[in-house]
């Protein structure tokens, strides 16, 4: 009886028919990206382009299939941004300073990821912090803690070295062609997620805690394990990323990281997360990452200089959410 | 509601904490993981000729500032105070910003430092106009400022009082001419215009314009010289200062300078790749450690550089991921300069200044260039830090 008052409610809030409209609109933004530079660029039509948006979109989408769900919660996790570089510093340390096989550094990536993904839980779940405030703590912690532990540039093992062979967990070379096959990857973890999100307690009570806590909690649900739940989950992604970081980048820096996060929730909530929770999709978080990592490789293919990138990406991302808003004002009326 | 305004506190103390101790805490540990790892081979000739030079050093304490810790060039300057520390019997303490883009950051820092009231300082300025206020401070309170690595042009009068830096222009010529050598023969048999990239990670430090601009000048200088006209075009900081700029239509050689929003590597490589990517591209330059990075991230993908490609790369400074790339031929060489010496240098010159005796205005600290054959050289290896 309890349950039955939470999931109607949750099913009004977030129908996947009016998900797959916003997916749609964002999909047919990129497309129209995609052609503009094409059309603008003859050197961005080429294979190798789309390879190198794909190589900086794994570390982004990760980040966003993860802190999809405490946005969906209604918080939001700022630690995963210097999380990667952190995880990413600490497993590269593990393999460079101790001689550790590159298996150790990846589930170092992953465990660490977990372990703050579970800090956060606490602070926001069982100590009530706003999750503003303890992710933003955690983010400053991450981004010390990396600094100190490994202590400088650290460079995981390249592709042709031993150990290499992790860099092949996102792009192989079959004869001379790259296959990235890391897209295979975020697709297959877009549909497992999915299918959590839409089908399984874990999902369907984290949009239940972002729609109405307190309703939620009198429905007889453990709100505050799920409520972790969902920050675990994000510090798990977290940690993935750091590994796809790792994979494509020749060094990780101490001290860099700050900012990845709002990519990734900006393409979450371009994607159709509601930024006051309750609602989301992850497969419009992967196209908003998209369009991210589109304007992000496509602008300087048209010779806009950096500080015109970031302005047009700015107004770009308006102009997505606005169409966004308009589109549910329509549906309202 | 009590427990509310307790965690309320409990949270501002904690990123209290975390702020005030992120700075210091972070560059005292690097630096002894640093000198533990580093120190060993790096006793380079330039150095131990520099010790001579300096005097016993008394009790001074010396605050350092450095652009950030993001690369392990830092890493190597830091070992080098660390020889002066123990050879001078100083102590020191230094700090930066997260990241060299981090400007207000250190600003901040060099403020703080300054208020310690410590016996002199070293500074590494991120940006050489948004120190000026600060260093006008440091000189209205008497404390001697030492700048490495970057100079600041226009200083207070008196307040920086020398100033140990690699002589960036020569530096970045050296990689122009060494480029333009690999391609010469190209360039003189094409029968189209030609491209030649630069990568700069920044276009507000004076070392990586200086550098930027060598390179430019002494390209445009080679290929004058030939016959060749040069078109500088990209990023309008460094297009700004080319002296009787060719038009790109009746060019013959257009030289296209890219400077990311930020200094990271991966916005590095996404310029690099757009340079690479262009048809005709013939050789590229990244001209510090994060942007020679970058070009080595975007040709991950390309694999248009080395012996089988199609373009020739050279890059600056050092660190494992450059050395394996000059190493294995896929940069044709590389300029490093001397970190370890310039760090060890700006404290022996503070030294001196407390010590009451004159030093030179410029310290110039030699810049290689380095190829597959030269890494393992007595003057060259030691400054090629992982």
């Amino acid at each position: 009886m309890a349950k039955e008052n939470v999931m109607p409610a949750v099913q009004k809030k977030s129908p996947f028919g009016k998900l797959k409209g916003q997916s749609l609109i964002v999909l047919l933004v990129i497309i129209g990206l995609f052609i503009f530079f094409c059309i603008m660029s003859p050197s961005f039509r080429r294979y190798t382009t789309i390879i190198s948006i794909l190589d900086y979109s794994y570390y982004i989408a990760l980040m966003a299939i993860g802190v999809a769900f405490p946005l969906m919660t209604g918080g939001v996790d700022l630690s995963i941004g210097t999380g990667l570089i952190c995880y990413s510093l600490v497993g590269g340390w593990l393999i460079q300073v101790h001689g550790m096989p590159v298996g150790v550094g990846l589930a170092a990536c992953i465990l660490f990821g977990l372990v703050m993904g579970a800090i956060n839980g606490v602070l926001v779940s069982f100590m009530e912090l706003p999750p503003f405030l303890a992710t933003l703590c955690t983010m400053m912690v991450n981004r010390g803690l990396g600094s100190v532990i490994a202590g400088r540039a650290i460079s995981w093992p390249v592709a042709a070295a031993p150990g290499g062979w992790f860099r092949n967990i996102f792009k192989i070379t079959v004869g001379k062609t790259l296959i990235p096959i890391g897209f295979l990857w975020v697709i297959l973890l877009v549909i497992l997620m999915s299918f959590v999100l839409n089908h399984t307690k874990i999902g369907r009570y984290t949009l239940a805690i972002g729609s109405n806590k307190e309703a939620t909690r009198l429905s007889g649900v453990n709100v505050k394990f799920y409520h972790l739940f969902a920050y675990v989950i994000s510090g798990f992604f977290a940690g993935l990323a750091a590994i796809s970081y790792s994979a494509i980048f020749a060094t990780v820096q101490p001290g860099t990281g700050a900012g990845f996060e709002m990519e990734a929730i900006g393409g979450a909530i371009i994607g159709g997360v509601s930024a006051t929770g309750g609602a989301g999709s992850i497969v419009g978080t992967l196209f908003g990452v998209f369009v991210f990592c589109l304007l992000k490789t496509g602008l300087p293919f048209i010779g806009l200089q950096a500080n015109w990138q970031q302005i047009i990406t700015g107004l770009v991302l308006i102009g997505a959410v606005l169409i966004d808003i308009i589109k549910k004002k329509k549906g309202n009326a | 509601m009590r427990k509310k305004i307790v965690v309320t506190l409990l949270s501002a103390a904690m990123v209290a904490t975390m702020v005030a101790g992120c700075g210091s805490k972070e560059a005292a540990d690097t630096s002894a993981d640093a000198a533990t790892e580093e120190a060993a081979p790096e006793e380079s000739a330039d150095a131990e000729e520099s010790t001579d030079a300096a005097t016993a050093g008394g009790d001074y304490h010396f605050e350092v500032v450095v652009k950030s810790f993001q690369s392990s060039y830092w890493q190597a300057a830091l070992v080098g105070m660390d020889q002066a520390k123990e050879e001078l019997g100083i102590t020191y303490n230094a700090t930066g910003p997260n990241a060299e883009s981090d400007i207000a950051d250190q600003v901040n820092m060099l403020n703080n430092a300054i208020n310690s009231a410590p016996n002199g300082i070293a500074l590494a300025a991120c940006d050489q106009g948004a120190v000026l206020d600060s260093l006008q401070t440091a000189l209205d309170k008497q404390i001697p400022v030492v700048c490495f690595d970057t100079s600041v042009p226009d200083a207070p009068e008196g307040s920086v009082l020398s100033t140990v830096v690699t002589d960036n222009g020569a530096a970045g010529a050296l990689a122009g001419e060494k480029i333009y050598e690999a391609v010469k023969d190209q360039i003189a048999s094409a029968t189209a215009p030609v491209r030649i990239g630069e990568v700069n990670q920044d276009a507000t430090s004076a070392n990586i314009s200086e550098r930027g601009m060598g390179f430019i000048n002494k390209v445009i200088e080679l290929a004058k010289a030939d016959g060749k006209t040069v078109a500088v075009v990209g990023n309008d900081f460094f297009v700004g200062q080319v002296e009787d700029n060719a038009a790109e239509a009746d060019a013959d050689i257009i030289l296209e300078v890219a400077v990311p929003a930020q200094t990271t590597v991966e916005l590095c490589s996404t310029e690099a790749s757009k340079i690479m990517n262009e048809a005709d591209t013939i050789a590229i330059f990244g001209s510090n450690q994060t942007a020679a990075e970058g070009v080595l991230t975007a040709n991950q993908n390309l694999n248009v550089l080395g012996a089988d490609g199609t373009i020739v790369g050279a890059g600056f400074d050092a660190g494992a991921t450059i050395k394996a790339a000059v190493s294995d031929g896929t940069f044709i060489g590389a300029v490093t300069q001397s970190p370890l010496v310039m760090g060890k240098k700006a404290l022996e010159t503070l030294t001196q200044i407390c010590n009451g005796e004159t030093v030179e205005e410029n310290i110039p600290t030699d810049g290689y260039w380095y190829d597959a054959t030269t890494m393992t050289d007595a003057d060259i290896a030691p400054n090629l830090y992982d």
